[in-house]
């Protein structure tokens, strides 16, 4: 094997770790959020573009915030405030919910680690 | 290019296209969500085009809406009208449906002891979880609680003749808050089976039924982390096989603060208050009635008891955690769960104690 031969297939063998993360990894990041008012209506917002978003429920409005690939709650007319709680998410599959004011927050996308979350 | 090199550059692409078009690109389960029974209600199904996907959605939606309908403790519903008819020493005709669900709660409760006591309804009013947002408290008096528990109400005290119902001790009142989404995840699961579907999940507020598998692979279900609603909360996995229901209960679900304490909504039927000890069980069952039972039953029963309770219920998996984070386990359930991080106390094997393992 000549000297380019042994580059080409270093190169191949630099580029195997960066695909097998890439393609056969358990958990990556969501791509967009999927949002499910008390009505049934889902709205769906690709994580990409950053807003905010309010969704009318029956309390009033939840305010959700889509910034740098992740989503959140900011505000929801509740007591418990759970949903605000929750933080951030960015992991495919996680969902947060304020459940008084029936509006849903779910992270979708490929390579969902787990099919549904028991708590 | 030498010969040589072109068959390399051609072999090194060819492993990458392979790596690439190997990889589990599989396509996404079938997903829907609505909110119901106080709950969000996630459906996914598993290789279901989506007509009848969207069919199976629909049937599912008009169980749980029903089942709500017919079973809600608080808002007008049989059961309330039920707890209506007991107080005045009245019996009540229902429907065959809800007969059925009143039927299946006193075995399961009969079976856990009477620690998961769905006849205490009027105590769980008293504390004021009987709202769809948090109470304030203050936590009722001792006198009161006292009072109630004099009365003894458990559900050896209904009676059920044919579609009648009805009880002589007048303190009974029905609260079907730690049975019903159980039961109506059992009634959604046979609703999509008669539908021909063998492959889905209906999970109600994190407690769910998986049936079948998501293709070639098990359907995988995440385990949060008690008390930690932040993403990174996974505390375990498990890979559910053929049909099973995975239930938990947990003290963070609903509660409040008074003068710096916090109550839960977990009582404890024997002494009327908040269960101590520990702060979730999760439990894998045949079915969502008994695990939904089982985990209110083993969560009063806590970290002294609950084997005894297991076995009574025929539980045989089950993972509790406790209030220094401490979780115990038994062997069948330690050989199913993968802890996604580090367990935060030590980890207790029902049988091998006391042996600790991290």
């Amino acid at each position: 094997m000549k000297r380019g031969d042994y580059f080409i297939v270093l190169g191949a063998l630099i580029a195997l770790p960066w695909l097998y993360l890439t393609y056969w990894s358990g958990s990556a990041p969501g791509t967009q959020a999927l949002i499910v008012d008390g009505s049934g209506h889902e709205l769906t917002l690709a994580l990409t573009m950053d807003r905010q978003v309010e969704i009318a429920g029956p309390l009033g409005a939840s305010v959700i915030e889509i910034h740098d690939g992740k989503a959140r709650f900011v505000s929801s007319p509740c007591t418990g405030k759970l949903c605000i709680h929750a933080g951030w998410l960015s992991a495919s599959g996680t969902v947060a919910a304020c459940l008084p004011n029936r509006v849903s927050l779910t992270i979708t996308g490929h390579h969902a680690r787990w099919d549904s979350i028991n708590f | 290019m030498s010969r040589g090199r072109v068959s390399l550059l051609l072999l090194a692409v060819t492993l990458a296209a392979l790596l690439i078009a190997c990889a589990p690109t599989e396509k996404e389960a079938y997903k829907r969500q609505f909110f119901s029974l106080g709950t969000l209600i996630e459906i996914s199904l598993w290789d279901v085009d989506d007509e009848r996907a969207a069919k199976a959605v629909r049937r599912v939606e008009e169980i749980v809406n029903d089942a709500h309908q017919r079973w809600h403790a608080w808002e007008p519903s049989e059961i309330t009208a039920l707890n209506t008819a007991i107080a005045e020493g009245q019996s009540l005709t229902l429907s065959p449906a809800t007969i059925a669900a009143l039927r299946r709660a006193r075995e399961l409760a009969a079976a856990s002891g009477q620690l998961f006591n769905p006849a205490i309804g009027r105590l769980i009013a008293l504390w004021g979880f009987h709202s769809d947002e948090p109470p304030h408290g203050p936590p009722p008096t001792q006198a009161a609680i006292d009072a109630l528990l004099a009365q003894a109400p458990d559900m050896d005290a209904l009676w059920i003749e044919g579609l009648h119902a009805g009880s002589n001790n007048p303190a009974v009142q029905l609260d079907l808050g730690a049975f019903a989404k159980g039961y109506t995840v059992d009634l959604a699961i046979a609703a999509l089976r008669e539908l021909g579907i063998e492959n889905a999940i209906v999970n109600a507020g994190g407690d769910l039924r998986a049936i079948g598998s998501h293709g070639k692979r098990p359907w995988s279900i995440g385990i949060r982390q008690p008390a930690d609603h932040s993403e990174g909360g996974i505390l375990a996995s498990i890979e559910t096989h053929g049909d099973e229901a995975v239930f938990t209960s947990g003290d963070y679900e609903r509660f409040f603060y008074f003068e710096g304490r916090r109550y839960h909504h977990i009582l404890d039927p024997r002494d009327g208050f908040p269960a101590r000890q520990v702060i979730s069980v999760t439990a894998i069952g045949a079915d969502g009635a008994t695990a939904d039972a089982a985990v209110t039953g083993l969560f009063v029963a806590g970290p002294d008891h609950w084997q005894e309770v297991a076995q009574r219920m025929g539980i045989t998996q089950v993972m509790m955690i406790d209030t220094d984070m401490r979780i115990y386990m038994t062997a069948e359930m330690a050989r199913r769960v993968h802890f996604e991080i580090a367990p935060p106390a030590g980890v207790f094997i029902a049988g091998e104690s006391p042996r600790e393992t991290r």
